[in-house]
Parts: C-alpha cells; structure tokens; sequence
C-alpha cells in the first residue's frame, strides 16, 4: 500500500508544471554557466590562481570538465533548494489548499504511511534533481571542455587532484549533496503540514535556510556553539570531498547531524499530521 | 709620478681581465647552448611548494631554436614562471647585459666560474642573474635570477648522460612563495574553522625537482608541435 501510495504522490508531482521548473531551471542556469566558462573562462581562473602565477605557472587542461563540473555545483548546490521546496513544500499543504487532501484520509492507509508515501516521493524527486545536475554539471561539462586533473582552492592552500582519483568523490559529493537536500525536502514537508495553503511552507524553508545561513556566515563568538547544529552548515560538506586528505571526520559528522535532522522533522511531521484537524 | 701610474696599471688589468674572461665564459656557453638546435625530453615534475598539494606529474617538453618552447602534460604540472629558456634567451642579447666575474667557488665538488649578469636597461625585468659556470665543460652549474616580476628564483642543474649538450638531467627549481594569498570566497572549505595553525611560520621558498629523461636531440622538430 505504502508503495502504491508513493507512486500515487509521484505521479501527482509529475502532473504538475511547476515539477519541471526546477529541472529546466537547472538546465538554463547550467547552460548559462557552461556557455560563460567557454567563452571566458580562463580569466576566471585567473582569477583564483593570481597570487600563484606571479611566481609559477600552470600547464596542462586546468579549464577541463572535472573544474567546470566542480565550479557549476559550488555556484548552484546553493540555490537548489528553492528549486526542492517548490514542489516538496506543497505536497501536504497544496491537497488542504485545493481540499482533495479530505478524501485522501479516507482511502484504507494509515496517515503516518500517507505522510511517509510524501517524504519517500518528495526524496525520489529530490533525487532526480541531484541526478539532473550531475549529468549537466559533471557529462556535460566533460563533452564541452574534456576531461584532466582537477584544481581546486581551500583554505590551506592549492589541492590538485589527479583525474583517476576524482570520479569516486564525485559520487561521494552528490550523495551527500542529496542528503543536505533531502533535508530541505523533509523540513519543507514538515512546515506544509502546519499549514493550509500553498506557498507559506515554500517562503517559511526559504526563509529559514537564509536566517541559518547568515548565523552561520557570521563570525560572531555567540553563535559558536549553534553553527555546527545547523543544517545550512553541512550543506556545503559535499565539498570536503574534494580535499587531501579526506576529513573522513568532518564528513561523518555532517552526515550524522543531517539524518538527524531528517528523522527529527519526519517524526515531528508524522505527529502533527496525524493530530491534522481536517476540515478543508 | 711613475710609481702612481704603475699601481693604477695594476689595479685596473685584473678588472679588465676578469671582464674579458666573464664575456669569454659567457661566449662559449652561448656557443654550446646553440649547438642544440632541437630536442625534446621526457620530464618528471615533482613540486614541494607550500600551500599546493600535487602528486608528480609526467610530462613532455620540446624546445628548437631560437626561443620555441613547450610542455605538453596529461595533467596539471607546476612549473617555475621562469628558469627554462631565460637564460639562453637572456644570454643571447649581448648588447642587453653587462657580465662581471666575481670569483671562484665550489659547486657539488666541481670548480665554478661565479659571473653576474646586470641588465643595461633601467626598466628591464631583470634585476640581476647570477651564473655559476663549469668553464671547461660550458655548462651552468647553478642560477639565480631576481626579476621585477618573479621575485628570485634559484636553479641547480646536475648533468649525466647529455652533458656534451649542455643539458641537464635533473633541474632543481627553488621559487619564492612568500606571495600567496588565497582568495577566501573560492575556498572548498569555507565553513571550516581552526584547523589552521596561524602561529607556525609559514615557509617562504618552494622546490620543484625536474627529472628529465629521453633526451632526442637534434633529431628535427616540426613547427607545428608548438602552435598545438
């Protein structure tokens, strides 16, 4: 039933136009950035490798697919959850707004597993979008300007990573990637549960996901203790895959504090929709 | 008064000597480093620069005569901005320095020639080359450059098999880093706080080692493998 369910709410995902919003958004943005990096991307690099090339320089491919993919996800795992709550964020509240969600307590399924079909098509979808762009960013990009090693800046210095060693972190950072979204995802579904409408919970995880965001871009002492339980903060961690060495540590931690925030706002979910006065 | 000019007669024919004798040493080595019209080797780059993280890397480099260089690499390679071609480029331009011999001293066991070489022009790049010569080899044992541009770069040649060329089997780079900055907004990991220890001396010179091996000289290289 659970399964039958999902495929119901996934259909019901695919039927609405605002679903590809968020994969033709990433195609268009993705297609600017591509198209940006060809025509001029070398200075962009420049860029970030100034303060070397006073001293040293830099042969082979550095503009290959693996930098372009690298700089097209650090642009755009930003702003795609916008793109994730849009449709995520409607899903409960979208069915009390248009009042189908009535009927749907009536079909022979607990509501915890209604909620879950939700939280489990809302991921797929997720998922989707992640896959979307790894194929724009990562196939794409290495069609446009081939492939080679792969240069990239962190705070202690310039890491250069052989192409060999580079397909495996790709995979790791997407799935961590999906994870952070899928956080999105599960926060944007639990705030359509408290409402009745359509476009609050879609502005109020916008809204949260900047309020975090700044306290933890703040370098303020006081939120010293907060910024590591933030979500927003281990959104970025699909990057800590492209250092050497791996901060397999950092990684795990990110990881453990996103599914604990996944579990958190599903349980909080399940409970108040199953306490859900349905009246529209 | 004879007394006076004999004592300015000896103090004057050393210097002019040593003049002579730089600009010969010079002339010799130019004379050896035209003898390769062509070549192309197979090099091994291994960087040891402070803030840049890079495995080895394999590469080909080419050159021909006159000023036709070129480093083809699979990979990303480091290399120095200057120290290849800039000394024979350098040392080409008679009418453009001015070599004075500064003395002898001893490179690795072998008896060098120290020649500096100052540039005529104010606005060159150049600020001063320091060249130690193997006289009855003609070939550059050791360098150092300062330019306006690169800072100093320090170069230690050791030769084997292509020693008859003039060309080196290994080159040992040393570049000033003391320059780099890292712009925050690109950094991977940004949100990561105090892993840096701001209170160890940051290192202030780099080393590139350069293998080269493979050498195929004067063998003709077409044009066409520079403008690729």
């Amino acid at each position: 039933m659970l399964i039958k369910s999902t495929l119901n709410e996934f259909i019901k995902i695919a039927a609405k136009p605002r679903s590809y919003l968020g994969l033709a958004a990433i195609t268009v943005l993705v297609g600017v950035i591509l198209f940006a990096l060809k025509a001029d991307g070398m200075s962009f690099i420049s860029f970030v490798t100034a303060s070397f090339e006073q001293t040293l320089t830099f042969e082979g491919n550095i503009l290959n697919g693996n930098l372009v993919a690298f700089i097209v996800l650090q642009m755009l795992v930003i702003h795609i959850p916008l793109l994730v709550a849009l449709v995520t964020g409607d899903l409960v509240s979208g069915e009390a707004a248009m009042g189908t969600i009535r009927m749907l307590a009536t079909k022979p399924i607990s509501r915890t597993k209604l909620l879950m079909s939700k939280f489990v098509a809302g991921g797929v979808y997720t998922l989707l979008i992640v896959i979307w762009l790894g194929i724009m960013a990562v196939f794409v990009g290495k069609v446009i300007f081939g492939s080679g090693d792969l240069m990239v800046l962190n705070s202690d210095g310039l890491v250069i990573l052989q192409e060999a060693d580079i397909g495996w972190r790709y995979i790791g950072g997407f799935a961590v990637a999906f994870l952070a979204l899928l956080t999105v995802s599960s926060l944007s579904i639990c705030l359509s549960c408290f409402s009745d409408n359509s476009i609050g919970p879609i502005v109020t995880t916008m809204a949260i996901i900047i309020l975090f965001t700044i306290i933890g871009t703040l370098d303020v002492r006081v939120f010293d203790n907060v910024r590591p339980l933030l979500f927003t903060t281990h959104m970025a961690s699909w990057r800590s895959f492209f250092e050497d060495p791996l901060p397999v540590a950092q990684i795990k931690e990110s990881i453990v504090i996103l599914v604990i925030h996944n579990i958190v706002l599903i349980l909080i979910s399940i409970f108040k929709f199953n306490r859900k006065d349905i009246t529209s | 008064m004879k007394k006076i000019l004999w004592l300015i007669l000896i103090a004057i024919v050393p210097v002019a000597t040593n003049a002579q004798d730089a600009n010969q040493t010079i002339s010799e080595l130019i004379n050896k480093m035209h003898g390769v019209k062509d070549y192309s080797v197979d090099a091994l780059i291994t960087s040891d620069i402070p803030m840049v993280k890079i495995l080895p890397s394999k590469a080909t480099i080419y050159f021909k005569q006159k000023d036709k260089f070129k480093i083809d690499s699979k990979g990303i390679a480091i290399l120095p901005k200057q120290g290849f071609t800039d000394i024979s480029k350098m040392l080409s331009q008679r009418d453009a320095y001015t070599a004075i011999f500064m003395g002898n001293e001893a490179i690795a066991g072998t008896n060098a020639e120290v020649i500096s070489v100052f540039p005529v022009s104010d606005t060159s790049d150049l600020i001063l080359a320091k060249l130690w010569i193997d006289a009855s080899n003609d070939i550059v044992l050791k360098s150092q450059i300062t330019t306006r541009s690169s800072g100093t770069v320090g170069i230690v040649y050791t030769y084997a098999a292509q020693k008859k060329w003039g060309l080196p089997d290994q080159l040992i780079f040393t570049v000033d880093v003391k320059k780099f900055k890292i712009p925050k907004g690109v950094a991977t990991d940004i949100n990561r706080t105090g892993t840096t220890d701001s209170t160890k001396p940051a290192a202030k010179t780099g080393e590139i080692k350069i293998d080269l091996t493979n050498y195929k000289v004067n063998l003709g290289i077409k044009d066409e493998v520079f403008t690729k």
